[in-house]
């Protein structure tokens, strides 16, 4: 489903060029959930936003089912329909309600019609628990709401691929269960996932792959229950001590 | 003093009150020191005026009989050769004959009155639909040079930075009269679209700014999110980062269009009778300058702070998902 090979991202900031992504070459299958750990500044995000064309990469390869991202004819456009996205700060329009969160990508990208839209969008927002807040403002829902909505409206697009950055990092920690259940429905429907997180617990029962990244290479890559218990890396070794 | 205490508000309203009136009172002795006679009797009537027309008799005839109708009188003059008789209306105040008397041909009968718009109300119309009209446009203008001055394409974007730059550093005054006597002469424009046009481009270059701050005031986050969900950049624009921009700029757009409104007193300098210029008209004929000033002040007030009313008022309606 998603494959990268070689994938290079420098950042050239006040002159010294940090190589946030360096040479990363990975792939995730159909219906895996892979997790991807690593310290601050190690290049979590950066990976993850080379995945949907964010960032635009300098050098390797990312190829989402099947369509290259560096081919000059490939539409990003379409891509990213297929590719949902959830942020760490949720980033939910604060203009529309949430209902409207919703439906507007249906309306405008995919063409839906207006009931359809609103069917397709009440179903989704009923499945993540949500639907009574479905006509107020953003600013009017708790943390967690606003991230189930962001779910919501990612999931609205029928995405083959769901990425997430920290989507609980910002969160009261009372909260954080409600969208981490969420999540673990999904993987348990069958989405393919690539989630950024410092929720261990989530990754050890959810994921089948844990990636362990360090100053933008990806350090390990194996099953969680043995990563947890026996990491090869001395770097993972001294992560898991500071965040366990 | 921590402590918050309850002190009573109305001795420094009574001062301000007080203050006003003594500038009031000055400004009362300065004028009779130079021995100024207010008359400000004389400002309605450039409101509004009754314009009077005499009506005359149409033949030489007596007249056979006068029936009152309304606020006219009907005046029916049987002429002397036995013809067919004539009637003229004229307002009953200002009958100046009686039945059975005799009147030659154009013999003055009475007048007819009608209200008619003076020159300042004329004046104020024309300044609010100036100021309108450029504000539409320079509306417009400002949003695509704004959305050009933030564009990825170097052409656009330099473009969009000469027009900014180049109209507020200059002074718009001088813009005026290059618009009105080089680009009007060029292009053979009417005096009102020049003007039009020179306070547009004006206040689009103004625009721009606030519209271009505007759209850098959204979150960068926005953008990610309507872009990963497949948007491209124009639906993203449209839908996503100006309606929330526009409405964060309502505040110093608003600003602009009441600075607009006074700006707009400069093309009088190219002859367009907007408030300003009926002013200055009106007293070289009725004397009462400082009248007159302070009634075409009192009418700029009256609009720009009806306008920052009426702003004010959307601004609360915008901010309903706050
Ligand atoms: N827009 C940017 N400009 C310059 N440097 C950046 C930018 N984004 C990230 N970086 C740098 O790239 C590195 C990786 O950042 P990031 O991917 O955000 O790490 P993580 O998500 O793992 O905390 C960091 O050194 C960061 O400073
Ligand atoms: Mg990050």
């Amino acid at each position: 489903m998603i494959k990268v090979n070689n994938l290079t991202k420098v950042f050239a900031s006040r002159g010294k060029p940090v190589r946030a992504v360096d040479d990363v070459s990975t792939q995730v299958n159909k219906g895996e959930v892979v997790v991807i750990i690593g310290p601050s500044g190690s290049g979590k995000s950066t990976f993850l936003r080379c995945l949907n064309g964010l960032e635009a990469f300098d050098d390797g390869q990312v190829i989402i089912d099947g369509v290259d991202l560096g081919d000059s004819k490939t539409n990003i456009n379409t891509v990213r329909r297929e590719v949902g996205m959830v942020f760490q700060h949720f980033n939910l329009f604060p203009h529309k309600t949430v209902l409207e969160n919703v439906t507007l990508a249906q309306r405008v990208v995919r063409k839906r019609k207006a009931d359809e839209a609103e069917n397709k969008a009440m179903a989704l927002l009923t499945k993540v628990g949500i639907a009574e807040k479905a006509h107020e403002y953003p600013s009017r829902l708790s943390g967690g709401q606003q991230q189930r909505v962001a779910i919501a409206r990612a999931l609205a697009m029928d995405p083959k691929v769901m990425l997430f950055d920290e989507p609980t990092s910002a969160l009261d920690p009372e909260m954080v269960g409600e969208v981490l259940e969420v999540m673990q429905q999904l993987a348990r429907e069958g989405m393919t996932m690539a989630v950024v997180t410092h929720e261990m617990g989530f990754a050890r029962e959810v994921a089948q792959r844990v990636l362990f990244m360090d100053a933008g290479k990806i350090l390990e890559d194996a099953p969680p229950a043995e990563f947890f218990t026996a990491p090869r890396e001395p770097r993972a070794q001294t992560f898991l001590k500071q965040v366990l | 003093m921590p402590l918050k205490r309850h002190q009573a508000q109305w001795p420094w309203h009574a001062l301000l009150g007080l203050i006003l009136l003594a500038m009031a009172v000055g400004l009362w002795i300065a004028t009779k020191r130079v021995n100024y006679e207010w008359r400000w009797e004389r400002v309605p009537q450039y409101f509004f005026y009754q314009d009077e027309r005499a009506q005359s008799a149409p033949l030489a005839g007596v007249v056979s009989q006068i029936r009152p109708d309304g606020a006219y009188s009907r005046v029916d003059i049987k002429p002397a050769d036995g013809g067919a008789p004539a009637a003229v209306a004229v307002e009953t105040e200002t009958l100046k004959v009686k039945a059975g008397d005799t009147v030659a041909e154009g013999d003055e009968i009475g007048a007819q009155r009608h209200w008619q718009i003076g020159p300042l109300t004329k004046g104020l119309w024309v300044t609010i639909w100036i100021s309108f009209v450029s504000g539409f446009f320079g509306l417009a203008i400002g949003l695509v040079a704004g959305l050009c001055r933030l564009s990825p394409n170097p052409t656009l974007r330099g473009l969009a930075v000469f027009y900014i730059e180049l109209i507020r550093g200059t002074p718009l005054l001088v813009q005026i009269f290059i618009f009105y006597f080089f680009i009007g002469t060029v292009l053979n424009l009417d005096r009102i679209v020049a003007g039009v046009g020179a306070l547009a481009l004006f206040v689009g270059a103004y625009t721009a700014e606030i519209i271009r701050a505007g759209i850098q005031s959204i979150a960068k986050g926005q953008t990610e999110a309507a872009r990963s969900l497949g948007m491209t950049a124009a639906e993203t624009m449209l839908h996503i980062v100006l309606p929330q921009a526009l409405k964060r700029v309502l505040p110093p757009l608003a600003g602009q269009f009441i600075s607009l409104i006074k700006d707009s007193s400069l093309v009088s300098v190219i002859a367009i009778t907007d408030l300003t210029k009926s002013g200055r008209e009106i007293i070289t004929s009725s004397f009462a300058t400082f009248e007159i000033w302070f009634t075409v002040a009192l009418l700029y007030l009256v609009v720009t702070s009806l306008l920052s009313q009426l702003l004010f008022w959307l601004e609360r309606r915008f901010a309903r998902s706050d």
